[in-house]
């Protein structure tokens, strides 16, 4: 798992509303908490 | 994802732009939101190559090839500042890191503009739709995911003769999916999520 104080990796993904977002244009504007889970339509 | 759909208007006031991820597609993602009563804040496909991006952050579960549950905080000048994991069998305290964003956002001081407030959609006359058909689905599934039900009336021209007629009578032909807003028809699903999106979603 990456550490505290590293440099956070960039990405562009798609979304499910059709949008691509990407790391990239929050910087300096946003703060971003990334929720990674294993799968769709799992418990919890 | 439900409770952090709850919990958006603390995270926006804590300027934090929440982003879900998985390997899934994001047809997997459109329809699961909406069995969670939707889900605004974009799901990420981590799909092509799959899950590339979770394997950057060292959250990839190689031998079962799908991602840990783990949350990433990042401040705004792209530093990590909060991972930690809960497995996947586990369950994240959202409350607790609502918290964490708030403290991120006070150490890092004022100078962040507000989210801004979505537009809105205006007046739509109604959204036709079709059964078994994936645009229309398409079309649904986003209305659904931005809550806009209350907003936009449907109108299903496959069970509903009268709707069929109605379409026909405002478009001329009986294609949909179509969105009507004040008389004027669209017609392609995307264009149909964009507008939807573009008043009323508030990433930012």
């Amino acid at each position: 798992m990456i550490s505290v104080g590293e440099k956070a990796p960039g990405f562009k993904l798609p979304d499910h509303l059709g949008r691509e977002v990407g790391l990239e244009q929050f910087a300096g504007r946003r703060h971003v908490m990334l929720l990674f889970y294993p799968l769709d339509f799992t418990p919890t | 994802m439900p409770e952090t759909e709850q919990l958006l208007p603390r995270f926006r006031a804590a300027h934090t732009q929440v982003l879900g991820i998985s390997v899934d597609s994001i047809f997997c993602h459109a329809n699961w939101a909406h069995s969670l009563n939707g889900i605004s804040f974009p799901l990420l496909a981590d799909f092509h190559p799959k899950g590339a991006t979770a394997q950057a952050y060292g959250l990839y579960l190689d031998g079962a090839g799908i991602t840990d549950r783990a949350t990433v905080i990042i401040d705004a000048g792209g530093v990590v500042r909060h991972a930690s994991s809960v497995t996947p069998s586990g369950r994240r305290n959202i409350e607790e890191l609502a918290a964490l964003c708030e403290r991120v956002d006070k150490e890092h001081g004022a100078g962040l503009a507000d989210f801004p407030t979505p537009e809105g959609i205006g007046k739509v006359d109604a959204l036709f739709v079709k059964s078994n058909c994936g645009h229309s689905l398409k079309a649904l599934l986003a209305r659904a995911n931005l809550h806009l039900e209350d907003q936009v009336p449907l109108k299903n021209v496959t069970e509903d003769a009268e709707a069929r007629n109605e379409l026909k009578r405002l478009t001329g032909k009986d294609q949909a999916p179509c969105l009507v807003v004040q008389g004027k028809a669209m017609h392609e699903a995307d264009d149909i999520v964009r507008y939807f999106v573009s008043g009323a979603a508030d990433i930012g």
